[in-house]
């Protein structure tokens, strides 16, 4: 999912950059209430063990693969504040140290996987609790819907940016639903790997997922 | 008091991320070498003609180190990565405990 260069004209490259960046402003406002060090660690750990599991590309024969995204992940145990951030130091490592998605679409690439996968995850992760209780179904199922529905999601707004764009030959007619099926069936795995690591981490660390926490107790653990 | 480390507070993750990046050319490199796997968006570019503009800031184009074989260069550039996430982490960790040092002393 990560857009390289030439994909998107001078509007989209801009409109998307002003998007991240003042999605940006917003969370790092929000995320001064939410700091402490232990969410400090917690946040760079998360950053480099993404970094690492996107670097297990899972070939598929016919040329293409699937790999771990994390956006939703990240959401879910840091929420949509620090959770933006978590993907912005991937994604920001990724393109500047190793070319790995391109600097003129790093603003959609974070709002693809920083942003919508991010606050995607976040928001069905609690809408799944709040329905079912906090019990350990409730967890797995709300991980793996989030964790599904968030690389989903961020295909589809991949698909819109890229068929929008001028540079790009074919429109939103054909993008959309290319990029929006092959990360259904991709976000299969996604939301397995999401449902196993939430799962794990709650029962070793539960006060780490954030979202499982009341707004008071979130920002009392860091006052 | 002694402040823990970010080693100290996540020993088992950090080693876990160890792990993932030895293995990691085992998928990003052998097996995608034996499928012939391309970026999928790399590869609708080439076939549409779409020119990528190229920044060679770094000489860690797709995970390579230029002169050595590819495996071991994907192993190092993960360490590489890992290791620029943690630095910054590590900057970010001891800012947010210094300042609540600061705070618990006031």
């Amino acid at each position: 999912m990560h857009i390289p260069d030439g994909f998107l004209d001078p509007v989209w490259i801009a409109i998307t950059y002003a998007i991240t960046i003042g999605y940006g402003i917003i969370a790092a406002k929000k995320a001064k209430k939410l700091w402490t060090p232990e969410r400090a660690a917690l946040l760079s750990v998360l950053a480099a063990g993404i970094f690492a599991a996107q670097m297990l590309n899972w070939p598929i024969p016919g040329g293409t693969s699937l790999h771990f995204v994390g956006g939703a992940l990240a959401g879910i145990l840091l929420g949509p504040w620090l959770g933006y951030f978590v993907l912005v130091l991937v994604l920001v490592t990724q393109c500047l140290i190793f070319h790995d998605g391109g600097i003129t679409t790093l603003g959609a690439n974070i709002l693809n996987m920083g942003i919508v996968d991010v606050v995607v995850g976040y928001l069905v992760f609690k809408a799944v609790i709040r329905a079912m209780g906090n019990t350990r179904k409730a967890r797995l199922i709300g991980a793996f819907l989030a964790g599904w529905l968030g690389i989903t999601l961020a295909g589809i707004v991949c698909g819109i940016e890229i068929g929008l764009s001028p540079s790009f030959p074919y429109g939103v007619a054909i993008t959309v639903p290319v990029m929006g099926t092959w990360h259904a069936i991709l976000g299969v795995i996604e939301g397995i790997i999401t449902a196993i690591v939430v799962d794990y981490i709650y029962t070793k660390a539960p006060h780490m997922v954030i979202s499982l926490k009341t707004p008071v107790e979130v920002v009392s653990r860091a006052a | 008091m002694q402040r823990e480390s970010i080693w100290q507070r996540h020993r088992k993750a950090l080693i876990t991320i160890i792990i993932l990046v030895i293995i990691s050319p085992i998928f990003g490199v052998i097996l995608a070498n034996m499928v012939g796997y391309h970026e999928p968006l790399d590869v609708a570019a080439e076939k549409l003609g779409l020119h990528e503009w190229e920044f060679t800031w770094t000489p860690f184009t797709d995970y390579t180190v230029p002169g050595l074989p590819d495996t071991i260069g994907y192993i190092i550039c993960g360490f590489i990565g890992v290791g620029v996430i943690l630095g910054i982490g590590t900057i970010l960790y001891r800012a947010a405990a210094a300042k609540t040092e600061r705070g618990g002393a006031a």
